[in-house]
């Protein structure tokens, strides 16, 4: 079935006759199964009404559904009104024409239509005129739950509430009279529980319709001042005379005669009856229905107090009856005990289910009354409403999210695209009213002076938005104004539109959208297709671009609706994406979603997405373009790292605040992060694609943010896993970065290590050749003692080649890895001054290492020769240990210099003097002299590449020379036997498990072929662990632990064609400043604070394929999407072949397929 | 006597329209019914809840342990209704859920089916499931599960009226393309009853 059969055929007549609608068998005593508000609609075609009207609304909506359908046949003028206001004048207007008039709409419309509603009264009906609000107790359907009867009194309107869908149908007939006897218009008041219950219903007779014409009479019908002041006492007669036909009307009735009454009204009256009945109460419990709540007859009602000593009044939300009733008990001395709200046994919101009821007859009134005993609460997930999958409201919120990211605000407005509230679209900051989705947008951008957005539909916009916009046109408000055209007025049940109307089973276009937009005057008006993706984004981009208002408007008809009329042409016009029109389903290639680029490498994390790291990961990926792009396998900051970190995964983690996940991608492949995080060279920022917009993602800064995090708390947040011990010993000799790392991977891996070293402590290269300001002792130490605490034995003070013996080691231990670094500096001839005066010459290791990183004996001029870290650190080393001058004095042109880019800038920030193209040609009594070179060949950089340009000496005054050209391993220390080959002042080496020819010595670091970087070092020291483990154990168990693959830094000229629209700019560290930094070695960069972090991950544009993506799921929200096992699908079911997921699925994974039908 | 029915389901599988259905069978039967319907959002994915009560009274409320019967179109959808069962409840069960993305957004799981079957058995022992969709798509639609699981109801029994009451309300609500369709899905859920009986309680 699953269908609704469209016409209600009449189930009593038989399928072959003509069809007869069952409301409108006019046989006095039918009984038919209908609705509460069908049975409103009988009431009134009994009533002989001649005009309906209303807006549509829940609950209500099936009144104005169900004259649509009648009027036709009946001859009934019948519209769907723009709003409620216009609704009410069209109904009052066809009532001074002398015809019956029914207008329907749910409680928040009577407000709209309030100017109008208030003068009624004083104008007086002619024809009877019946005003249907539908009220929604607990806020259903609603965004608030108001009591009209309030608003009427205080309008002088009579009120009537019906319980049953018997009494919607007597109370609506009656309603006519009413309003026709009294001149007053009348408010009919059904609830949910009555417009939505259907029930068997006795029909009385229909009535002929009658229209008497419009009768002259200036006096009544022109409110002029003069005139409003002599109708104001005729109101007060027409109430007196409302009540009057109230009290004779029959639907003010008593049951029972005893002491004890429950006064009741609307659904709760029906409630109050059952119980009484079921609890066999009827004698000694009277029960008062009351038909209408105002205007009360008060002298009957004074007679019916008087007959009773306990009252419970029983009427949803305000206490208006129960005070009715309190001030007539006052005012008359009655000795009557009135329970009710204002004794707390009844609250004043919510609907009143039977239980709360028979509970407050009990506690009241003691009636027998024994509520279930509630099973236990099972919290069952909410099945929150979504919009409908192929919905164009998805693509358009989906568009506005890529163009404007999570900066700007957006307001929301009633509808269907309310459903845009809440992730994954989150497109509603606030939400108030009809129309008030551009008037919030306009309030706020002009109070905060940024930038908005509004969305409505195209419903909305005609009932309220028009004047909204004009509005903000005429204030040039700065905003963007969304209107979302789907032809019909989806959210209520697919009523028409003005811009659209249903002629011959299609949509027809009627009054053009655009055309009426910008005919107020909005001079950027864009109407795309919310499916075409890259045309709606690149739409709001260009608003976002533009200052002032720029209106969109979003065209594309509801899919349900035009499927349910079957307006097969309009399926049938696919928009220009989507590839294959013949589409009936979308697929996932699974081979494809979800796809790691490191997986191919065995570098995909273990990790599982979390639902913070997905919020990151989406609101990233929401920020590109919509535009379907090529996924890159690998993100280039990682293919250019030389440990392959996974730098988009710890970014989004961070973004997200899962600072311990971060920790855990970076602790997985980097096992000194502490030191790493501040010397690094940073290939990852040379490559990153955000480089091409505004500057490149602070990879490093992220890293150190998070280490130093990890560092700060109680305990260190991450531990390795090691592998059970399998006997088997390696000596690592050195304990530089590269030793270091690879003694760690190789405890990892079960192996028991000792480390060998010639100093006492171990750490290398950054214990004694990074100056303390770039790397703190105690955070050396930190990376140190976790490699420690894995169980790595350290022997320092013993020196290859001195007290310790390659074939000793060799044989005690299983493997040994040669990871020793470059001891040697490249010395440099340079001819003195007679008499060997003139400045001190140095070598840079030797001055770094005998500062131990804070202070060496230092000249007061200092000339550095070199362009290389070396170079830098002796220059500011020496600055920091008192030289006046510091020059550094290279071969290198500023660009081709290979020290550290940071690192440079800084040196020339402390005052450090960079001269670049010069030569040292020899020393003199007081300095150095330099001399300008230029190469003989442009392009590669070489040593030897160099000739003088003449006339361009100089001297330098200097009393101290550091050279800084270079350094080698000392081969000495590797004695004379022949076991082991040299090329090119490195290790011959097998380049994939870096093995000497030598059986079970292992070779890396600088010893290796490598980049000459502590983090290339390390990347090595891993390798060779691999290398290592390999020969032990065999491929199979050292393959669980792949090594870092080589590291591509050409990686970054392959970037994805991703523009990325936040314009957020790269976070900076503090810095300490420049005075501090002359005197003392302390830490120069600090670490970002938490806020930058997390705001500088967001800029990371995740630009390689991710494991863990589900952004189907996260982004777009479509229902026909769904997780199996983590893995996400398409309903064949639900999925209507929209395509707009496949046009920016990231990993190109979503793929039209043909169903057979 | 007062006989209530709480059919609950998810929008789109046609809840309403197999409450309205259960109604007017009711007054074939000559019994008075009401039906009740909770659909703030019924055609965008939400729950989706009818009630039909039988019997003398005004309105269609179920209260809590009210429920004679559960016509459960879709598991977590029935144990939504946990609340109106007591231990002398006849629950019915489609076992086939529906997984909603907006469920798995917000990192809750959807419960196992055993979870849910476990959690209605807390409550009563009457518990009668099938997969209700394949046999609706047997029938020829997956979207005559609404009909298939009216068809178990009446060859289970529970009815306080005579069965070809319903058969005739479906005939006579059933647009006139799916007559037949819905014929066969009702005749198939009728006579999955003997299977699921052998399911109650185990």
């Amino acid at each position: 079935m699953g269908e609704v059969s469209v016409d209600n055929k009449s189930d009593e007549k038989s399928r072959s006759e003509r069809p007869v609608d069952p409301l409108i068998v006019d046989r006095e005593g039918h009984a038919a199964f209908i609705l509460g508000n069908e049975a409103i609609v009988r009431g009134a075609l009994e009533a002989g009404v001649a005009f309906a009207c209303g807006y549509p609304g829940t609950p209500s909506s099936e009144i104005t559904d169900t004259f649509a359908r009648l009027a036709p046949q009946l001859g009934i003028t019948f519209e769907y009104s723009i709003n409620e206001k216009i609704a009410l004048e069209m109904a009052f207007a066809a009532s001074l024409a002398g015809a019956r008039s029914i207008v329907a709409m749910k409680h928040l419309g009577l407000m709209y239509a309030g100017d109008p509603l208030a003068t009624i009264p004083y104008i007086g009906t002619v024809g009877g005129m019946v005003i249907v609000s539908a009220g929604d107790p607990s806020c259903m359907t609603s965004p608030n739950e108001q009591d009209q009867r309030p608003v009427a009194s205080m309008l002088h309107i009579p009120v009537l509430d019906p319980g049953t869908a018997q009494e919607a149908l007597e109370l609506t007939r009656f309603a006519f009279e009413l309003s026709e006897r009294s001149h007053l218009p009348v408010i009919l008041r059904p609830t949910t529980r009555v417009c939505h219950t259907r029930a068997e219903v006795t029909f009385g007779q229909m009535r002929k319709r009658e229209v008497r014409g419009f009768t002259r009479d200036p006096s009544h019908l022109v409110p002029i001042p003069a005139h409003a002041r002599k109708l104001r006492a005729e109101v007060d007669e027409r109430l007196e005379i409302a009540r009057d036909e109230l009290r004779r009307s029959g639907f003010l009735r008593r049951s029972g005669n005893a002491k004890t009454m429950i006064v009741a009204a609307g659904v709760p009256a029906a409630v109050c009856a059952d119980i009484l009945r079921e609890q066999d109460c009827d004698d000694s419990v009277s029960l008062l229905r009351l038909g209408a709540p105002f205007p009360l007859p008060e002298s009957w009602l004074v007679e019916e107090l008087q007959r009773v000593d306990r009252v419970l009044v029983v009427e949803e939300l305000l206490p208006f009856v129960e005070d009715t009733v309190l001030r007539l008990c006052a005012q008359n001395a009655l000795r009557v005990d009135v329970f009710g709200k204002r004794t707390g046994h009844l609250p004043t919101r919510y609907e009143y289910t039977p239980e709360l009821i028979g509970a407050a007859m009990h506690d009241a009134l003691g009636i027998d009354y024994a509520p279930a005993t509630p099973t236990e609460h099972v919290p069952t997930p909410v099945r929150a409403p979504t919009l409908c999958a192929a919905c164009p409201h998805r693509g358009a919120f989906f568009a506005a999210r890529a163009a404007f990211g999570n900066d700007v605000l957006f307001f929301n407005d009633i509808g269907c695209y309310t459903l845009g509230f809440g992730e994954p679209l989150d497109s509603a900051d606030a939400l108030l009213s009809m129309g008030a989705g551009f008037t919030l947008a306009a309030g706020v951008s002009r109070t905060t002076g940024q930038k908005t957005v509004g969305f409505m539909g195209d419903s909305t916009f005609f009932h309220s938005g028009m004047p909204a916009l004009l509005n903000a046109i005429k204030e040039g408000v700065d905003m963007v104004a969304v209107i979302m055209d789907n032809e019909v007025t989806a959210m209520t049940g697919f009523q028409e539109s003005p811009s659209a109307e249903i002629e011959k089973g299609r949509i027809q276009r009627r009054v053009d959208l655009a055309g009426v937009v910008r005919a107020l005057g909005a001079e950027r008006v864009e109407v795309v297709d919310p499916n075409d993706l890259a045309v709606t984004v690149a739409a709001f981009r260009k608003a976002r671009e533009t200052e002032g208002l720029s209106v969109i408007i979003t065209e594309r008809p509801c899919p349900v609706f035009t499927q349910r009329i079957g307006d097969a042409a309009v399926m049938e016009e696919p928009c220009q994406s989507v590839e294959a029109k013949a589409a009936t389903t979308y697929t996932i290639d699974h081979d494809l979603c979800q796809h790691c680029g490191r997986q191919a490498c065995g570098h995909r994390c273990g990790q599982s997405a979390t639902h913070a790291f997905e919020q990151a990961m989406a609101r990233a990926r929401s920020l590109e373009n919509g535009v379907p792009v090529a996924p890159v396998e690998v993100a280039p900051c990682a293919s250019a790292c030389p440990l392959f970190l996974c730098v988009q995964g710890y970014a989004a983690h961070i973004a997200s605040g899962d600072y311990a996940a971060a920790l855990e991608l970076i602790m997985a492949g980097l096992p000194l992060p502490s030191s790493v995080c501040r010397v690094c060279h940073r290939p990852c920022e040379v490559a990153c694609v955000r480089a091409d917009q505004d500057e490149p993602v602070a990879i490093n800064d992220l890293k150190r943010f998070v280490v130093d995090w990890a560092d700060a708390q109680e305990e260190f947040p991450y531990a390795p896993t090691l592998e059970p011990e399998h006997g088997r010993h390696v000596a690592v000799v050195g304990a530089g970065p590269c030793g270091l790392a690879a003694a760690h991977e190789l405890r990892l891996r079960g192996y028991a290590v000792t480390v060998y070293d010639s100093d006492a402590e171990p750490g290398g290269l950054l214990l004694t050749g990074v100056p303390r300001y770039r790397l703190p002792l105690d955070v050396l130490r930190r990376d140190v003692a976790r490699i420690r605490a894995t169980g790595v034995e350290f022997v320092g003070e013993r020196r290859l080649g001195g007290d310790l013996h390659l074939d000793e080691l060799v044989e005690q231990h299983d493997a040994v890895l040669l990871a020793i670094g470059t001891s040697r500096s490249r010395s440099l001839e340079l001819d003195g001054p007679d008499g060997s005066e003139g400045p001190e010459l140095v070598d840079a290791l030797a001055y770094l290492r005998s500062s131990r990183g804070s202070g060496a004996a230092t000249g007061r001029h200092v000339v550095v020769i070199g362009g290389g870290n070396s170079a830098i650190d002796s220059a500011r080393t020496a600055l920091r240990s008192g030289a006046e001058r510091v020059v550094i004095a290279c071969l290198e042109s500023r660009a081709e210099l290979p020290a550290i880019r940071s690192e440079i800038a800084e040196a020339a920030q402390e005052g450090i003097e960079i001269r670049t193209r010069v030569c040292a040609v020899r020393r003199t009594a007081d300095g150095i002299e330099l001399v300008g070179v230029e190469p003989r060949v442009e392009g590669r950089f070489d040593p030897d590449n160099f000739q003088p340009v003449a006339g361009t000496e100089n001297v330098v005054p200097a009393d101290q020379v550091i050279v800084a050209i270079g350094q080698t391993v000392d081969r000495a220390a590797f004695g004379n036997g022949n076991t082991l080959d040299w090329h090119d002042g490195r290790l011959a080496v097998d380049s994939t498990t870096l093995a000497t020819p030598r059986r079970g010595v292992f070779a890396s670091g600088d010893l290796a072929p490598g980049d000459g970087t502590v983090t290339g070092a390390i990347a090595t020291g891993l390798r060779a662990a691999w290398g290592i483990d390999r020969a032990m154990r065999g491929n199979d168990a050292a393959d669980r632990r792949p090594p870092p693959p080589p590291a591509r830094a050409s990686a970054g000229s392959v970037r994805p064609g991703v523009e990325r629209i936040d314009r957020a700019g790269r976070q900076r560290p503090p810095e300490l400043d420049e005075a501090a930094r002359r005197s003392s070695f302390d830490e120069v960069t600090g670490t970002l604070d938490e806020a930058s972090a997390r705001a500088e991950a967001a800029r990371c544009m995740i630009c390689g394929a991710c494991g863990n993506c589900r952004s189907c799921i996260d982004l777009f929200g479509c229902p026909a999407f769904f997780v199996d096992g983590n893995k996400p699908q398409i309903s064949e079911d639900l999925c209507v072949a929209c395509g707009v997921c496949a046009q920016f699925c990231p990993n190109g994974a979503i793929k039209p397929v043909e169903v057979e039908a | 006597m007062t006989f209530r029915v709480v059919i609950a389901g998810v929008g789109g599988q046609g809840v309403l329209v197999a409450a309205r259905v259960l109604g007017s069978a009711a007054r074939y039967a000559d019994f008075d019914a009401r039906v009740g319907q909770l659909h703030g959002m019924a055609q965008r994915g939400g729950s989706v809840e009818g009630t039909v009560v039988i019997g003398r009274g005004s309105t269609a409320f179920i209260g809590p342990g009210d429920a004679d019967v559960v016509l459960g179109l879709e598991p977590l959808e029935t144990q939504r209704a946990l609340p109106r069962m007591s231990d002398r409840t006849e629950v019915l069960m489609n076992e086939r859920p529906v997984a909603l993305a907006t469920l798995t957004q917000r990192g809750v799981e959807y419960p196992e089916l055993g979870t849910i079957l476990q959690r209605v058995r807390g409550v009563t022992e009457r518990v009668h499931t099938l997969d209700a969709r394949s046999i609706a798509e047997r029938a020829g639609s997956p979207r005559t599960l609404n009909v298939v699981m009216l068809g178990l109801l009446a060859g289970l029994d529970f009815l306080p009226f005579v069965e070809n009451a319903l058969a005739r309300a479906v005939d006579a609500q059933s647009p006139e393309r799916l007559v037949d369709i819905n014929r066969r899905a009702y005749q198939l859920g009728r006579e999955s009853a003997a299977g699921t009986r052998g399911v109650a309680g185990s």
